[in-house]
């Protein structure tokens, strides 16, 4: 990586050589920062997985394990649009969901870190509680909103600040990926600078 | 007195992380350079700073003359 500081997008003579990398945005999905560091820009890399995992990992136990999840109550046409408010028929019922729990639109973003969400949510098997109460309940929705409702009026502030931290690392991976889609703009992993031919004057040269 | 309650509760300590934490993030995903990036990240810390103090400024303001 170059030491000089220019902004990415400030050296006009890189834009002709732009190129995006699907593959590297992918990657910086499913694990914050990794596609940064499949370009080598391994710093970069390290410092979006350190602190976006990190960020959601600590949401998450301040929440008590149980501020990520995509909750099952939105139904279809035969059982009268509950909980379906735009009555969305069933393969889009995730997104009828969403609105009763709209924190995972930012979190899904986080990449493999929320994908246990969607596997509680398609009831996928788990540990038993007996074998494992961790990770039977992990990403998984309250058992009841009655509970939730327990858990949350015999807290204090923190679980509302963990949920924050949890949308917030998701929605920051946004432009992670974004970042690592447009790839290195300088530096020993930015692609090779083609220079522009120089325009020839209109009457030709003498 | 303030000063002293709003050190006490531990939620407001969760604030200065999250304004690194963000000014960090955001700032990498703009530069590629690490002196660019810790400069912006800097910069923007001190934004947000100033501007979550403006609002406890105006709250602060507002509860003194109710």
């Amino acid at each position: 990586m170059s030491s000089e500081a220019s902004p990415m997008d400030s050296s006009p003579q890189g834009t002709s050589s732009q190129h995006y990398s699907i593959m590297a945005g992918v990657l910086s999905y499913l694990v914050p920062g990794l596609g940064q560091i499949v370009q080598g820009r391994v710093g970069k890399g390290l410092l979006f997985m350190v602190c976006l995992l990190g960020m959601f990992t600590c949401g998450q136990a301040l929440g008590g394990w149980q501020n990520v999840y995509l909750p099952d109550v939105a139904r279809g046409v035969d059982q009268h649009w509950e909980n379906n408010p735009w009555r969305l028929p069933r393969p889009f019922l995730p997104l009828a969901n969403l609105y009763h729990r709209w924190h995972f639109a930012g979190q899904f973003w986080i990449g493999i870190a929320a994908w246990p969400a969607i596997w509680q949510y398609n009831k996928l098997p788990v540990p038993t509680e007996e074998a494992s109460p961790f990770w039977h309940n992990f990403e998984r929705g309250p058992h009841s909103e009655a509970a939730l409702n327990e858990y949350l009026i015999n807290s204090d502030k923190t679980p509302d600040v963990a949920w924050v931290y949890t949308v917030i690392a998701g929605v920051l991976n946004i432009l992670v990926i974004y970042d690592a889609y447009a790839g290195p703009a300088f530096g020993a992993a930015a692609p090779p600078v083609v220079p522009r031919p120089e325009p020839q004057p209109a009457g030709g040269a003498p | 007195m303030i000063l002293a309650a709003l050190l006490g509760m531990s939620l407001y300590w969760h604030l200065p992380i999250l304004i690194v934490l963000i000014s960090l993030v955001y700032s990498g995903t703009r530069y590629d350079a690490w002196p660019a990036i810790l400069a912006e990240a800097f910069r923007w810390g001190l934004r947000m700073a100033g501007f979550l103090l403006v609002i406890v400024l105006a709250l602060f303001v507002l509860s003194r003359m109710i």
